[in-house]
């Protein structure tokens, strides 16, 4: 029993460290899909807001500002992406691809520019991302492990919730969410009405470039302390796969995030217990367990009518 | 329109002009570096163009680029984006590994054997994925994503079966039976002053290009396959079977991505590495579709080009600069080429402007 | 199709246009002349003692990997700084296939000696060394190229500087409880960890050692998270031998208010005050000797040991965290392990019994 508390803790822990980066990058993709932009761009997205999030917080020894400039930092490379899809009419995969491409070059080449190194230098605790229950519970008791546990995370953690809020807020509620999500679907409808298609998706495009920046800062200022070339390896895909798991909606997505984020969990705590599995098999789960969900449980997700296609306007 | 004019609005200026402006983006780059652009792009294009040895390596790079690209150009034409190729490609390349490592047929032979298998491996790994679309409906980007990295760990895995494994202390499978390369022949590689690696691969290549150009542009199923792609319910409408069209499709480019992993290690490798992280060559292979525009003969020339600037660029580490220089070069090019069609010159406006 | 033409003609124009500004580089006809004159003229330059030219190839970890690869790097940039007719230079592998094609153009630009940085590279660097018996190499953790006549193998006793941080691990614990986190299982990675828990052992024989490999050298989360659930488990010092992982290692610790102990590099900078020491290898030191060989003319080859007798391997000097009894205890196993008294296993089977031995 106490051993399944101290798991279940595990779990919980490793589900909120896991899911944090990839919800915020999911959430980026979720504005950017739903208004009807397709934005593979997400992973050099995250690896330039890894970057420069870890940077600025070196320098300034502000972690909330390397935080913002992060997402900044995606959201300029996110306009790259948004003036060639959105005002040029570009194919919106092969500016993504390129923004993949592009993003982890210019990251990992200011890197060495400024640290003489493709790593930054580790940051000063104070400089780090706070943990915000640091300390207030002490381990001893099996349940009390457990609390220390669930609260040693991160504040961007928290802070992950509170935009998802937000940004179901603005999906749902607001005058901006409904025709972002009519620009998705009917681009067409939406100008006769009146709506600046245009600039809408512009806006998502740059939200989604900014959220994915936040979910790269998780990585090199919350779970680690310093930016190095594999501080994102495929999480922006993930992030993806995670919003079209999640139909497109924030909500969702985060679902699809979390389940990654106990699957990555329920590898270690099963690989650290005596039953013997090929580790290589352990790894398969998240991926794995992913796929047989979408079967059973989600099946075919909707995608927004008019993503992908570049709108043009009519004179 | 005048000659000069027909000139400047082709898309070999523009593609010209992409390249260009690449260059001089990572010029900039290699000055916040501290290192001089023309040192560094000399020592790029003398790396790629010193000797038949250099440029044999060149194309040695380029080959599985090319038939990668192949792969994605495939599949963009017949509507699906083939971001699977990644994994298409690992699963290939273990295919063959395991019958070059375990099957004893004669020279010849066993590489055809070995290409078949990767062939079979790369279009099940394809088919897998359709057929979740078509059954349930599952979106083939998320599982692709997913199956990259079942392909990544499921390799790692068959590496780690002690009938596989090297012997030695390397984390690596065995090496794969002389019998099983498709090296040139040795007085070729001698006679020329090729690098030991100069394989037949790239023939394949070129064999692979011409096919998926006869199957698009010359056959029934291509027609098929491009008119799903392009309207599915209007293809259906019309008495196609578009479940197994994209089926089909799918099958086809994951066993040009299970080739591309197979002559890649029946070429250089001669045996897979348990990776740590994803080799990234299926997005190579993306990138090498798109500058040849989706076009088969486009992509073999843009895989050539491709696999140049990668095995040139990543000489650039002698001289002190970064290679990442070539992922920046790489990337501003592909960003241009999305959106070449606005660089419009017409030279009357030019004329104009200049008259004011 | 025109397009294509068009691209074609862009690339050749675009190559074409670079090579004609580059000052001494005309074509490919004349490449072979080209070649052969910097041949002769690399040779020369050996001839008048000039420049010793040392290339160094990285294995897939990259020149930054905070592991053997980066320590090389610096080692030969120290040597470099210090000594200007040293000339040094590397090149990064990106993939397993590209071992062959580095170490041939460092063959072809007439380097003076070539180091392969890992064991991953045994089989390329063989090949290669076969090829230019004239050729001089050195590879870094390998063994199996010792019966050439012209690679030195540089081999590290990982096993006794784990031995020594197991000492410090097993007198730092208070729960008789310590963890240990690995990045892969292979051979010489097993070596850390039978290294540590023979030291854990020699000082605490009651101990607990939690393991678990992440089995990614990429995955900090991962890493944060074994390293939790040691903790939670009991553990209070937590050893990495795990990359990019270990990163996650190293802050679990840190959030936890427990000791994490680093590998390969002094990783004290990580976490101050939560990473007790860290077990280094030496690679620098190594890298920079046979350079200087080859400069003076001592260059030999085969198996080159480097352990704690010659410095090859060796604790963190950072030792703001340790405890008088604990540096005692270490200079007395380093003391054991000079004259032979204490020999490490390294291997999982000679554990029990060299405990056992220790015991009595």
């Amino acid at each position: 029993m106490d051993n399944l508390i101290n798991n279940l803790g595990i779990l919980v822990y490793a589900t909120l460290l896991y899911t944090a980066p990839l919800l915020y990058a999911a959430m980026g993709s979720c504005f950017s899909e739903v208004s009807g932009v397709v934005n593979i761009g997400i992973e050099g997205m995250m690896t330039m807001g890894a970057f420069t999030g870890a940077a600025v917080a070196y320098f300034t020894g502000n972690p909330w500002l390397g935080f913002l400039c992060a997402g900044l930092s995606g959201m300029a490379f996110a306009l790259l992406h948004g003036v060639a899809t959105v005002k040029f009419g570009a194919d919106q995969t092969i500016s993504g691809t390129a923004i993949n491409f592009l993003a982890p070059g210019v990251a990992i080449v200011t890197a060495k520019a400024i640290f003489n190194s493709s790593d930054t230098i580790p940051l000063e605790p104070t400089s780090k991302m706070p943990i915000l229950f640091s300390g207030v519970f002490s381990s001893g008791t099996p349940w009390s492990n457990f609390m220390k546990n669930v609260f040693s995370t991160y504040a961007s953690t928290y802070l992950v919730f509170v935009v998802l809020v937000v940004v179901w807020f603005v999906f749902y509620k607001t005058r901006f969410g409904l025709r972002m999500r009519a620009c998705g679907e009917h681009p067409m409808a939406c100008q006769s009405l009146g709506i600046d298609v245009h600039r809408t998706r512009m806006i998502c495009v740059c939200l989604s470039g900014f959220l994915a920046g936040l979910g790269g800062a998780c990585m090199t200022m919350a779970t680690s302390n310093q930016f190095r070339p594999t501080s994102i390896v495929g999480q922006g895909f993930i992030a993806i796969a995670a919003v079209i798991f999640g139909k497109f909606r924030p909500q969702g997505a985060m679902i699809g995030c979390l389940l990654f984020g106990l699957c990555s969990g329920l590898r270690v705590v099963i690989g650290s217990s005596s039953l013997n599995i090929s580790v290589q098999l352990l790894s398969m789960i998240p991926y794995v367990v992913t796929v047989i969900v979408l079967i059973f449980f989600v099946g075919k997700s909707h995608v927004p009518a008019a993503n992908g296609k570049p709108f043009v306007k009519a004179k | 329109m005048s000659k000069l004019e027909k000139i400047l609005q082709s898309a070999f200026f523009r593609t010209l002009l992409s390249i260009l402006i690449g260059f001089a983006v990572g010029a900039i780059f290699l000055l916040a570096v501290n290192i001089s652009p023309v040192e560094a792009y000399e020592k790029l294009f003398t790396s790629i163009f010193s000797s038949p040895k250099s440029l044999s390596y060149c194309v040695v790079y380029a080959t599985p680029l090319i038939i990668l690209g192949l792969s994605v150009a495939f599949s963009f034409r017949t509507g699906v984006f083939n971001i699977g190729a990644e994994g298409q490609f690992v699963v290939g390349s273990m295919a063959a590994c395991v019958v070059g490592i375990l099957v004893p047929a004669p020279p010849v032979i066993l590489p055809i054997l070995c290409i078949a298998a990767a062939a079979i491996a790369g279009a099940l790994w394809g088919v897998i994925v359709g057929f979740l679309k078509v059954k349930w409906g599952i979106n083939e980007v998320l599982s692709m994503i997913m199956f990259n990295w079942i392909a990544f760990y499921l390799s790692n895995y068959i590496a780690d079966i002690p009938l596989i494994k090297s012997d030695g202390n390397a984390e690596a499978t065995k090496n794969v039976q002389e019998a099983a390369m498709i090296l040139l022949p040795e007085s070729w590689i001698k006679g020329l002053g090729l690098c030991n690696s100069a394989s037949w691969g790239i023939f394949i290549a070129a064999a692979l290009a011409v096919m998926v150009y006869v199957i698009i542009e010359k056959t029934a199923l291509g027609y098929r396959l491009k008119a799903v792609g392009y309207n599915r319910d209007a293809a259906e409408y019309g008495g196609i079977n578009a479940n197994l069209s994209i089926m089909t499709a799918l099958a086809i480019s994951g066993a040009m991505s299970g080739i591309a992993g197979a002559t890649n290690l029946l070429g250089i490798g001669q045996r897979i590495a348990i990776f740590s992280a994803q080799e990234s060559y299926g997005f190579q292979g993306i990138i090498a579709a798109l500058i040849g525009a989706n076009n088969p003969l486009g992509v073999f020339v843009g895989g050539l080009f491709y696999g140049a600037i990668k095995y040139g660029g990543s000489r650039l580490n002698i001289i002190g600069a970064p290679s990442e220089v070539v992922n920046v070069i790489m990337g501003t090019v592909i960003f241009l080429i999305a959106i070449s069609h606005i660089f419009n010159f017409r030279l009357k406006k030019k004329k104009k402007g200049g008259d004011k | 199709m025109k397009k294509l033409i068009a691209l074609l003609l862009a690339v050749v124009m675009c190559l074409s246009l670079v090579a004609c500004g580059a000052s001494n580089d005309t074509a490919a006809d004349d490449a072979a002349t080209n070649d052969a004159a910097a041949t002769d003229e690399a040779a020369e330059g050996e001839a008048t003692g000039e420049t010793i030219k040392i290339g160094m190839v990285t294995d897939v970890g990259g020149v930054n990997d905070q592991s053997f690869n980066q320590t090389s790097w610096e080692g030969l940039q120290a040597l470099a700084a210090e000594d200007p007719t040293f000339e040094v230079s590397y090149l990064e592998s990106k993939t397993d296939a590209d071992y062959a094609s580095n170490l041939q153009t460092f063959v072809d630009e007439g380097y003076d000696l070539i180091i392969s940085v890992g064991y991953m590279l045994a089989d390329a660097t063989r090949a290669a060394a076969e090829e230019y018996p004239e050729q001089k190499f050195a590879i870094i953790d390998d063994n199996t190229c010792a019966d050439l006549p012209n690679v030195a193998c540089l081999m590290f006793a990982q096993e006794q500087s784990s031995y020594l941080v197991g000492v410090v691990a097993g007198l730092a614990t208070e729960t008789n409880t310590v963890g240990y986190v690995q990045g892969m299982v292979s051979e010489s990675m097993n070596q850390f960890g039978v290294g540590f828990i023979s030291g854990v052992l020699s000082v605490n024989p009651e101990a607990t050692v939690l393991q678990y490999n992440v089995n990614n050298f990429a995955d900090a989360p991962g890493g944060s998270t074994a390293a939790t659930n040691m903790i939670t488990n009991g553990a209070d010092v937590v050893f990495h031998a795990a990359g990019g992982t270990g990163n996650g290692v190293i802050e679990a610790c840190a959030t936890n208010g427990v000791y994490a102990i680093g590998v390969d590099t002094d990783q004290s900078p990580l976490a101050p005050e939560y990473v007790l020491t860290s077990a280094m290898k030496r690679v620098d030191n190594a890298v920079q000797d046979i350079s200087k060989a080859v400069k003076d003319g001592t260059y030999t080859a085969g198996t080159h040991l480097y352990d704690m007798t010659n410095g090859g391997v060796d604790i963190a000097p950072t030792q703001d965290l340790l405890t008088e009894e604990m540096i005692a205890a270490v200079e007395e196993a380093k003391a054991g392990i000079l004259d032979g008294s204490i020999v490490v296993p390294t291997t999982a089977e000679e554990v029990p019994e060299f405990t056992l031995a220790n015991a009595e």
